[in-house]
């Protein structure tokens, strides 16, 4: 019998399997697959979550998984390029995530996309296989060169899923420009990548052997880095790859890409913003913890990037008027909020939001996408109105989710989200210097978030199921299915409960000690290694509050923004962000967001792309034709010496030899 | 070991027995036709003292202990051995391609011992450990050469070019022997441990006699290897001559140049000496000579019109960057120069391959009589595809394109250098290199990517050329896993030269 420590990579290789078959089925056997390849797909996932769940329990009892698959390349002397495995407790948390929602995305398709008789099915679950083998290895990958693979990747993936109707105009621009946008983030990743191999000689995540070690040993013995101060290199490495991540998690000012990505279908959005391409940011932040919390800087800039995102989004996600839109906004805050929780050195609060918001977000995107198909595929929330009746098991669910996404307590997000302003609070009153100022002024922009959050998530939910139905679509929307009910069903418990695990005011810690289960075989990956690290490194102190503080207040907040958006939308509602006036235009043109980018594109680096352009077109290539035609000439020159008379030949030889006798006569001094 | 020590020239010994007996067969059977009883026993030789050599390097003949012979005048060390690797499986390889290409010829067993005796002068040559010696076996390699030249008897161009390449010949070894002369005049001796006994003992007296001396030796070894301004024979011998012949001649005979030149100018007149006394500096000599050589060759080439007459040039070019493993010679620096020379013997070996089998093709087309310009080679892979893979591969691995063996050997060559200091040598080699890229594409785009001109017909199979062909582009290919074995066995050759 196989330990799950031998096969822990068949819980990525099983969805490129279904990738594999599905693929296969399109060109040898377009009809044997029923359901248009779903089957496959859906007995991967589930497998895939059998032993992700068997990995888990595996990991909990105290021995993680390591496994090196391939070393594919190899310097002599300086390093080796290896694909591995690595489980510890966060992996492991986040492979059970990635394969569950995954799983119940597969399924719910079959209700959203099989019964709605979409074509390309074959394409479409081909593509969610690749998705998920592609982020399952993200989340295993042992070094960051494989991880950055891995997160290209997710990136290819997610831009072939957006672009799914690459017909239409619509879909097929939004997936070229997430693929745009992130690929600028992924380029400074890239940069950072080298940058590390080059420094430490090594890309390992963890041990005493990995690069986030290493770099605590240079900052402690004060070695260089790459020819800078050790705390200046990590600084500078570290910012490099947080471009990466803040073009995947979609965080201020490379966020631009996700609103649009909603062009893909339902399903799609629903597996990108709660398991994989959004979270493989904040992931790859929470896998190199050890590194981050070396640098103060890192940590205030990913504090501050995040609390000002979250805020941010979530002003926007006030005004927008299709359902999915605001699901959008609000994914770019949530990750705002666990990018927060990072940074203000809340390694087990940015974790634990994670894995909640994967819960709750996966569950209002299916809910979303279940109004969707009752109400004929209408996506303007002004259209819809009153469906509470029509879809019981939806709209309890979804209240579900929205309840966690707003905090109110008990609910998951109410957790995860206090336990992050509780983390910058206390860390924001207790370190000196700058990243104390930026801790708190990160904590300001989160906590204002909470009352955005929960206005428009109650101004969502409101519109869509509360009131009198507003339209036609709304009045004969129809039930759903089981393969659409279940998917609702399980998330909509887990949204419920899954913030129990770590109920940090009331000092139930769970999630927290799973983080240290492993503390014992020397990874350096565990919470209580990272409380040090924050302590010893970057001298970040807490100060003493009592959680409930903060509890109470963001909790009030909370409720205030959704008792307001009750109040303005609960029945009988009425547009009223004419009111805002100028603010209205700002906030409803995403801040001028889109056009100050394509005015970087076009303006700034399209002359500057033409200008290098004409120089490589006039200078580079004139030189490059100029010495080809010099080159043929003085050929040609050189190729009448040959001139068939062999007495030339001999005076030419004769001749060259004495100027060669000439030459060294001179030099030799032989006179 | 061997013993007793006569037994280390047994590749020697095996060719020119072959000599004789292809001799011994004529003279029984005048005017015989049987091509493949003359041809078989100049390959069997050939490959017998292939084989000899080979098994002399596995006995440790060579890296481990030199053997030396007749007083000193021959000497069988690493290096007289790899060279007699490279000239004896040229010779296999042209003897093999000439069944076919020979087919309606009469004096077929003066044309295989011709090529044979050649062969035998080269290996004598490798060994020559004396000026005297050295002399002997270059007019042993350059008169059966000026013969096969001019051996298609009625067509004018192999006959002027036959000519012309005795002219010059003969003119270089005056040269050379005058060269010869005036180091004596010097030094009283011919060997070459000797010359450098009396050399570091007694200095350099008469600077000027031995400087005059060394700069008409360098005139002989430029001449055999085709190198500027002694190249003027090469375009056209290699042009008029046999397509085989002319790649016995550009592959092997260059080689023997070479490893006269590595053994002289290292042994006997070594730089530590001749430089550092002020009487002349033969590495810069080497180094004019390399870079216009480079530039003449390849440049040449790029405007040629004609398939054989650019791998002529071509092979001029190749003559260049073989005499980087000369020019990058630097006193003192006996671990570098051993590098770079032992660089320098890979790239032939590799080039004694490769540019065999590009010649052997012409030969093939020839055979076929498709015409001998670029325009006529359009299609061919099209009737011809094995074969014409072969050429792409000879071409690709000429211009020195990775992963083909002529990659490996000019990077190490080039590399070397670098490390010598002559970084600007392989600049210009890699330049010129990107320059032969273009003319020797030519030759691909025409068999690979143009249409046939005209609608012709090939007739018949040539099994001997097909088979020298395919077996040279193996060769060429397989150099690529076995470069490792090769490289690390020219390093050990060459270090021996700079104990």
């Amino acid at each position: 019998m196989a330990t799950i420590g031998e096969i822990a990579p068949a819980i990525a290789l099983l969805p490129l399997a279904s990738f594999a078959v599905a693929l296969a089925s399109v060109v040898f056997a377009p009809r044997l697959l029923q359901k248009g390849g779903a089957i496959p797909g859906i007995l991967a996932t589930a497998g895939s979550l059998v032993l992700s769940v068997w990995a888990f329990v595996h990991v909990g009892g105290g021995e993680p998984i390591e496994q090196e698959l391939l070393a594919w390349a190899a310097a002599p002397d300086s390093f080796e390029l290896t694909l591995g495995v690595l489980i510890d407790p966060l992996a492991a948390l986040m492979l059970v995530i990635v394969s569950l929602v995954a799983f119940l995305v597969h399924v719910f398709s079959l209700g959203y996309m099989n019964a709605e008789g979409e074509t390309g099915l074959h394409r479409y679950y081909a593509e969610l296989g690749l998705f998920t083998f592609s982020m399952l290895f993200f989340v295993m990958a042992d070094n960051i060169l494989m991880a950055f693979m891995f997160f290209e990747l997710v990136g290819l993936c997610s831009f072939l899923l957006i672009g799914f109707w690459f017909r239409e105009e619509a879909p097929a621009s939004a997936a070229k420009k997430a693929f745009l946008v992130t690929r600028f983030g992924d380029y400074f990743f890239l940069v950072g990548v080298v940058g590390i191999f080059a420094a430490f000689g090594t890309g390992r995540f963890v041990g005493s052997e990995g690069f986030p070690h290493l770099a605590e040993e240079a900052i402690a013995e004060g070695h260089e880095i790459l020819g800078m101060s050790p705390e200046t290199g990590v600084m500078v490495l570290g910012l490099l790859v947080l471009g990466g991540v803040i073009g995947k998690s979609a965080q201020f000012p490379l966020h631009t890409w996700l609103p649009d990505a909603m062009e893909g279908p339902t399903t799609v959005s629903a597996l990108i913003h709660a398991a994989t391409m959004v979270a493989a940011g904040v992931y790859l932040v929470a896998r190199m913890f050890g590194f981050y919390a070396l640098s103060p800087t890192l940590l205030a800039i990913i504090a501050l990037v995040g609390g000002f995102t979250a805020l941010f989004a979530a002003t926007m996600g006030v005004v927008k008027d299709e359902i999915k839109q605001v699901l959008a906004y609000s994914t770019i805050s949530q990750y705002g909020y666990m990018m927060l929780g990072l940074g203000a050195g809340g390694y087990v609060a940015g974790t634990f939001h994670l894995m909640n918001h994967a819960f709750f977000k996966a569950l209002l995107f299916l809910g979303a996408g279940s109004v969707i198909i009752a109400t004929h595929h209408t996506h303007d929330m002004w259209k819809m109105g009153g469906l509470k009746e029509k879809l019981p098991v939806t709209y309890y669910t979804f209240l579900a989710g929205s309840l966690a996404l707003a905090g109110i307590v008990p609910f998951s997000g109410f957790w995860s989200k206090d336990e992050i302003l509780y983390e910058s609070i206390v860390h924001g009153l207790g370190t000196d210097g700058g990243l104390g100022v930026l801790l708190l002024l990160a904590f300001a922009f989160g906590l204002l978030a909470v009352f955005f959050t929960g206005f428009y998530t109650f101004r969502m939910v409101a519109l869509t199921f509360h009131g009198e139905p507003r339209t036609e679509v709304a009045e004969d929307a129809h039930g759903v299915g089981w393969s659409v009910k279940l998917p609702l069903i399980v998330l909509g418990v887990l949204a419920t409960v899954a913030g129990l695990v770590n109920m940090a005011p009331l000092d139930v810690e769970y999630l927290h000690s799973w983080l240290d289960t492993t503390e014992e075989a020397g990874l350096l990956t565990s919470a209580h290694h990272y409380e040090e690290v924050l302590h010893d490194v970057a001298h970040v102190e807490a100060a003493t509050l009592t959680p409930i503080a903060t509890a109470a207040v963001s909790l009030g907040l909370a409720l205030a923004g959704a008792l307001a958006a009750w109040r303005l939308y609960g029945s009988d509602p009425q547009p009223h962000t004419d009111r805002l006036g100028s603010i209205k235009e700002l906030v409803g043109n995403n801040y001028y967001q889109d056009e100050y980018q394509v005015w970087l594109a076009e303006g700034v680096t399209l002359p500057l792309s033409r200008a290098a352009d004409t120089f490589d077109q006039v200078v580079v290539d004139g030189v490059v034709d100029g010495v080809s035609s010099v080159s043929l000439f003085s050929g040609r020159r050189i190729r009448r010496i040959q001139s068939g008379i062999v007495s030339n030949y001999v005076a030419l030889l004769t001749a060259g030899l004495v100027v060669l006798l000439v030459t060294f006569a001179f030099m030799g001094g032989w006179f | 070991m061997v013993s007793p020590d006569w037994l280390a020239l047994a590749p020697h010994g095996i060719l020119g027995l072959t000599a004789m007996v292809l001799l011994l067969y004529d003279m029984i059977d005048p005017d015989s036709r049987n091509r493949l009883a003359l041809a078989s026993i100049a390959t069997v030789g050939s490959l017998a003292a292939l084989a000899a050599s080979a098994w002399l390097l596995a006995v440790g003949v060579g890296p481990s202990e030199s053997v030396s012979l007749f007083d000193g005048q021959l000497v069988v060390d690493g290096v007289a051995l790899f060279f007699s690797v490279v000239f004896t499986t040229v010779a296999a390889l042209v003897t093999v391609a000439s069944y076919d290409y020979l087919a309606d010829h009469s004096y077929q067993a003066e044309y295989y011992s011709l090529v044979v005796l050649a062969t035998t002068g080269m290996v004598v040559l490798a060994s020559a450990n004396s000026l005297a010696t050295a002399f002997v076996s270059l007019e042993l390699v350059s008169l059966p050469s000026y013969a096969l030249v001019a051996f298609l008897k009625t067509n004018r161009g192999s006959v002027e070019a036959g000519t012309k390449y005795f002219l010059i010949g003969a003119l270089s070894s005056a040269v050379f022997v005058y060269g010869i002369s005036l180091v004596y005049a010097v030094a009283g001796s011919l060997h070459f441990e000797t010359l450098a006994a009396f050399f570091a003992e007694q200095g350099i007296e008469q600077a000027g006699v031995f400087g005059l001396g060394i700069v008409m030796i360098v005139g002989g070894v430029a001449f055999k290897t085709a190198s500027v301004p002694f190249h003027f024979w090469a375009p056209e011998a290699y042009e008029g001559a046999p397509a085989p012949i002319s790649g016995f001649l550009s592959s092997a005979s260059k080689a023997a140049g070479f490893v006269l030149a590595f053994r002289a100018f290292n042994v006997a007149f070594s730089l530590d000496i001749a430089a550092v006394s002020g009487a002349i500096d033969w590495a810069l000599l080497f180094q004019i000579l390399a870079v216009v050589t480079m530039i003449v060759g390849n440049f040449a080439a790029a405007v040629q019109e004609r398939v054989k007459r650019m791998l002529a040039y071509s092979s001029v070019g190749h003559a260049g960057y073989v005499l980087i493993g000369l020019a990058a010679i630097t006193s003192g620096g006996a671990g570098g120069n051993s590098i770079v020379m032992g660089a320098a013997m890979m790239h032939l070996l590799v080039y004694g391959v490769m540019n065999t089998g590009a010649f052997l093709f012409v030969g093939m087309a020839e055979y076929w009589g498709v015409g001998r310009r670029f325009e006529d080679y359009n299609g061919l892979s099209k009737q011809a595809p094995m074969a014409c893979v072969a050429m792409a591969i000879f071409m690709f691995s000429l211009a020195g394109l990775p992963p083909f063996g002529g990659f490996f050997s000019k990077y190490v060559l080039f590399l070397g250098a670098i490390q010598a200091g002559f970084w600007w040598l392989a600049a210009i080699g890699a330049v010129t290199s990107a320059l032969s890229l273009y003319y020797y594409s030519r030759v691909v785009k025409a068999i690979w990517i143009e249409d046939p001109s005209a609608d012709f017909r090939l007739r018949g199979r040539p099994v001997g050329l097909y088979a020298a062909v395919m077996l040279a582009g193996v060769l060429t290919v397989a150099l690529l896993p076995a470069f490792g074995v090769g490289i690390e066995a020219a390093y050990d050759a060459a270090s021996v030269l700079f104990a």
